[in-house]
């Protein structure tokens, strides 16, 4: 049964844990786990944790957690029991075996999982079309951001823009006047007329990079005064912006 | 429109869509009752699998979305010089079924029936979004309850949590 020295060797790493390696000395002894002799499979479970510790393996604590249990049952078992314990104190034997067998349903349920895991691992999807989207939006709950979502958002427009490289080197310093309590302001004024709006709509295609930067820091500031709610569905989207 | 139109438009919408429509969406589109509308999708798939189409109809709670077909997925592999998409560790996957059983379960209970600490694999589980959490156990320290999602029916072939294969029952 042990004697077989390299068997160990490949088994080792095997064991999910405890229970685990509890099952595969059951069912190697092709015993039902109701007819477990505690005596013999706390043996061989002490036997396993020796070589483990031989071939230097690392013992999980929940594993001595484990043979110290099967030591008190196996120590339990030799005592002579009073009437009364009997009927008071739960009989860890049973209960080791309770969790053996439900563990081993889950184990077996697992093993079918894994069945339809390599079937179904095998199938394709598509990505949606970018025309998705924007119709989309009306019927997928919408989720709420933060304020990094907000920035993914901002970091996409930028992108998106593409805010032309020129050959000049020589750049017109235009002053913006609008600020960003001004565009606050604006924000408010759509916010009461609308009820919701959205970032990419606060911006007219050919605005200056400063408007954006202004919208952006006028949604966050809104956004920290909880004047305004933000949602978002999902990365690099557009941003609902709703009245608080 | 006559059926064969309607069926061939929902193909179209599938098709652009990519991801899962749901069927009320569709209904609402077509101006059809719902029962009317699960009726026709469940038609489209029959015509799918009898012709032996490349693609199918897969349903997942409630929504349809166009998928290859599992027989077809080694030659994907061999075509496009991909990889074969990574399966779950068996500690992921035990953990996985536990919840999937068992949920809306907190993580002390998923360690109690495996006996061991569950955090990595419920970590990787969250990350590829096969669970979630559901809720709070109103308990002391309010522990999280996980469960399935979506993507979990979909990438084991389920149509919703009904199907799970049965648990083998306790030997008496």
């Amino acid at each position: 049964m042990w004697e077989d020295y390299m068997d160990y060797h490949v088994k080792l790493d095997m064991f999910e844990g405890p229970l685990d390696l509890l099952l595969h000395l059951i069912s190697k002894a092709k015993i039902k786990i109701e007819d477990i002799s505690i005596t013999e499979i706390t043996e061989q479970y002490l036997d396993y944790l020796d070589k483990m510790k031989e071939f230097d393996v690392e013992i999980a604590s929940e594993f001595l957690v484990m043979a110290a249990t099967l030591l008190y049952i196996k120590s339990r078992s030799l005592l002579p029991k009073l009437k009364d314990e009997e009927q008071e104190e739960a009989d860890p034997e049973q209960d080791l075996i309770r969790r053996l067998s439900e563990y081993k349903k889950y184990k077996e349920a697992s093993e079918k999982l894994r069945e339809r895991e390599n079937i179904y691992s095998n199938i394709y999807y598509k990505l949606p079309e970018e025309l998705v989207d924007e119709k989309e939006k009306s019927y997928s709950t919408l989720i709420e951001g933060d304020a990094n979502d907000l920035l993914l958002a901002f970091l996409k427009l930028m992108a998106q823009r593409n805010f032309q490289k020129t050959e000049r080197r020589v750049y017109p310093i235009i002053r913006r006047s609008v600020t960003v309590s001004q565009r606050i302001q604006e924000i408010k004024d759509i916010l009461y007329k609308t009820y919701q709006c959205s970032f990419f709509q606060l911006l007219e295609d050919n605005c200056h990079r400063s408007d954006v930067v202004v919208t952006f820091l006028a949604l966050l500031e809104m956004l920290k005064d909880n004047q305004i709610r933000i949602y978002q569905q999902g990365q690099f989207e557009d941003i609902i912006i709703r009245r608080a | 429109m006559d059926e064969r139109d309607i069926m061939g438009l929902i193909e179209t919408l599938l098709f652009v869509s990519g991801d899962a429509i749901p069927v009320k969406r569709i209904a609402d589109f077509l101006d059809m009752d719902l029962r009317k509308t699960r009726k026709l999708m469940e038609k489209l798939i029959d015509v799918f699998n009898f012709e032996r189409r490349g693609l199918q109809i897969i349903r997942v709670n409630d929504s349809y979305q166009l998928a290859t077909r599992p027989e077809y997925g080694e030659y994907i592999e061999k075509f496009f010089g991909g990889d074969k998409k990574q399966t779950l560790s068996q500690a992921v996957l035990e953990t996985l079924s536990i919840i999937a059983y068992r949920q809306p379960i907190t993580r002390m209970d998923i360690e109690l029936i495996r006996g061991v600490k569950c955090e990595y694999a419920i970590n990787v589980l969250m990350e590829k979004g096969l669970i979630k959490e559901v809720g709070r156990m109103e308990a002391p320290g309010r522990p999280i309850l996980y469960g399935t999602t979506d993507l979990f029916l979909k990438s084991f072939g389920l149509t919703s949590l009904e199907e799970l294969p049965p648990l083998e029952e306790l030997e008496e």
